[in-house]
């Protein structure tokens, strides 16, 4: 009896510390994103941030929209992300695709061993070696070269999502597409597109985000022309970053979490019209 | 004009009749071109510069160009002063980091998926939506938290949990917790997806068999939950291996670690040679921690969330 109210109290004092520490996470994970939306209305010292808050204005804003440089370095962000997150999409498609139907066990392992290591190599050392790599080849700099040194692991990302979702596939409908007269490319195309479509663009959309936001990559293969936003704003820290990238920077925030929200919304939809739900089975 | 339906021979066995043989051909040329699309277009913007780094590693080093050839003396000064503190430095602030990362991280995803209930989706985009704000703009958000005079010196003083300003940019304290905070996101999910699929009647029967709250997590949980722990290590360990941008904007010119010592040589000292050689050094390390990973989850399918 009194170990069974000892044994209540022990697991009401476990929850409590559970909740409360949860609530702290999201508390740590979220002052860094409210500081900076917070500072980006911060009046700052003859146009630098500081770290005391000087008082509030809404100049920041218009500032950041006219800042030609900061403007330029999002439009190329923009450029960049789109066809990386383009190329992502259609070849982490493909990959992922490969990783659960291809016919050969051997090859499936081997395409899934690629997958993870493209997660796994650090990205300054990608940086390096694709810099090393264009220097050595003679290729030269540009937005072709970035957009292409991003894609590895934003194809890796998606090729996990749409292998999730792959291997919830029925093969027998594929096989019944094929006994009924379908030819392999009209099967690819109006069985199973459709049903990896969702995962296909919540991939897309995630290696979009991706690669908007990726630095130490774009630090490396960054020319005087080709000036991303996460590349602008490190350069800017050697002479103190004003408030308006913080302001440009929650701009962008909310523009990624707008897409996010539409990636959630397809994927809910893949989950009403499909069978099986997303998972890795 | 290949209106002829290519109807296979197997086509009256029931689903287990696939065999790869019996398939018409352009099945298998579409598998392949599948599978070799991918990995041509990786092949060349992957593998190859990854094995232009190893070979030049082993090459000559000439200002701003580099002598291909066989020597070790790269290695040599790669793991000698400076450059071996260095890295020995980085190996221990990824161990400690993700460690600690490891430690935050596993009540919250025990928490999302034991206790949330019909919230756990909701806790679960809360982790996430951070994690998709400019991470360059959070770690420099960190400098104003950190600063003398910032929140954090003001929480910490209303707690009495310190009294005074507070110095912590530009030490490692600031460099640990700037790391726990970039990656602790990517550890919680995949420890949230295991906690989540140890099925709860296992728990019961543990408890209903006389072990307490504690052993049943010790001795059930905790070893169940071992993929996750491995694919978090994986995905935090690994990246702080090479992380540039967290060290230098909290930890200040004090303890450089590798990302920057590579960078530098590439961009500053042009010593391609000996860039390669700290960043194959690098891999090899991410190499060893996914071997001792690997030992980890023997028994387990595969290292995956």
């Amino acid at each position: 009896m009194s170990a069974l109210r000892m044994d209540g109290r022990q697991k009401r004092i476990t929850d409590a510390g559970l909740t409360l520490w949860f609530a702290l996470a999201i508390l740590f994970l979220f002052a860094p994103l409210a500081i900076s939306m917070v500072y980006s209305f911060n009046l700052g010292v003859v146009g630098k941030q500081t770290s005391n808050f000087t008082g509030w204005t809404l100049e920041w804003y218009p500032a950041a929209w006219n800042d030609l440089a900061l403007r330029r370095s999002v439009q190329t962000s923009l450029y960049v992300a789109f066809w990386a997150a383009l190329i992502a999409l259609g070849m982490g498609a493909s990959l992922g695709y490969a990783l659960v139907r291809h016919p050969s066990p051997r090859v499936r392992n081997w395409l899934s061993g690629l997958t993870y290591i493209l997660l796994i190599v650090p990205e300054v050392v990608i940086g390096v070696s694709l810099l090393l790599f264009y220097a050595v080849t003679g290729i030269p700099l540009g937005a072709a070269t970035l957009i292409a040194g991003i894609t590895p692991a934003a194809i890796a990302v998606t090729a996990l999502i749409v292998r999730a979702r792959a291997l919830t596939l029925d093969p027998k409908l594929e096989e019944a597409a094929a006994d009924l007269g379908s030819t392999r490319l009209k099967t690819l195309w109006f069985i199973v597109l459709p049903q990896l479509l969702p995962a296909i663009l919540a991939g897309g959309l995630m290696s979009y985000a991706f690669c908007f936001d990726n630095l130490v990559v774009a630090a490396f293969l960054t020319t005087p022309t080709v000036n991303t936003l996460p590349v602008y704003l490190y350069g800017s820290l050697q002479y103190g970053p004003a408030p308006s990238v913080y302001a440009a920077a929650t701009v962008v925030f909310l523009f990624t979490v707008t897409l996010l929200g539409l990636a959630a919304l397809c994927f809910q939809l893949s989950r009403n019209s499909g069978r099986a739900g997303f998972g890795d089975g | 004009m290949a209106a002829s339906p290519p109807i296979p021979a197997t086509a009256s066995l029931p689903g287990g009749g696939r065999a790869e043989t019996k398939r018409a051909p352009s099945a298998r040329v579409s598998d392949h071109l599948f599978a070799v699309i991918p990995t041509a277009w990786l092949a060349i913007f992957f593998l190859a510069p990854l094995g232009f780094t190893v070979v030049y590693s082993f090459g000559n080093s000439l200002f701003g160009a580099v002598e291909l050839g066989f020597t070790l003396k790269n290695y040599q000064t790669a793991l000698s002063g400076f450059y071996l503190s260095t890295f020995l430095r980085t190996v221990q602030f990824a161990i400690t980091a993700s460690a600690l990362c490891l430690a935050v991280a596993f009540p919250v995803a025990y928490f999302i998926a034991r206790k949330a209930g019909r919230f756990r989706t909701l806790a679960l985009v809360l982790i996430l939506i951070p994690y998709f704000s400019s991470f360059l703009i959070r770690v420099m958000s960190w400098q104003i938290l950190l600063a003398r005079g910032g929140v954090f010196e003001v929480i910490l003083n209303f707690l009495h949990l310190h009294d005074g300003p507070l110095d912590l940019l530009d030490t490692k304290t600031a460099v640990f917790i700037g790391m726990v905070y970039a990656y602790l996101p990517i550890a919680i999910v995949p420890l949230f997806v295991v906690l989540d699929r140890i099925p709860g009647p296992l728990l019961e029967a543990s408890r209903d068999l006389g072990a307490s709250r504690l052993q049943t997590f010790w001795a059930v949980t905790l070893p169940m939950a071992r993929p996750g722990i491995a694919t978090a290590v994986l995905l935090t360990a690994v990246p702080m291996l090479g992380e540039m941008v967290i060290p230098k904007l909290l930890g200040g010119s004090r303890g450089v670690l590798m990302g920057q010592a590579i960078s530098s040589q590439y961009l500053q000292s042009q010593n391609y040679a000996l860039g390669s050689a700290m960043a194959v050094l690098v891999l090899v390390s991410v190499a060893i921690v996914v071997a001792a990973l690997a030992r980890l989850t023997k028994g387990f399918a595969e290292v995956s969330a």
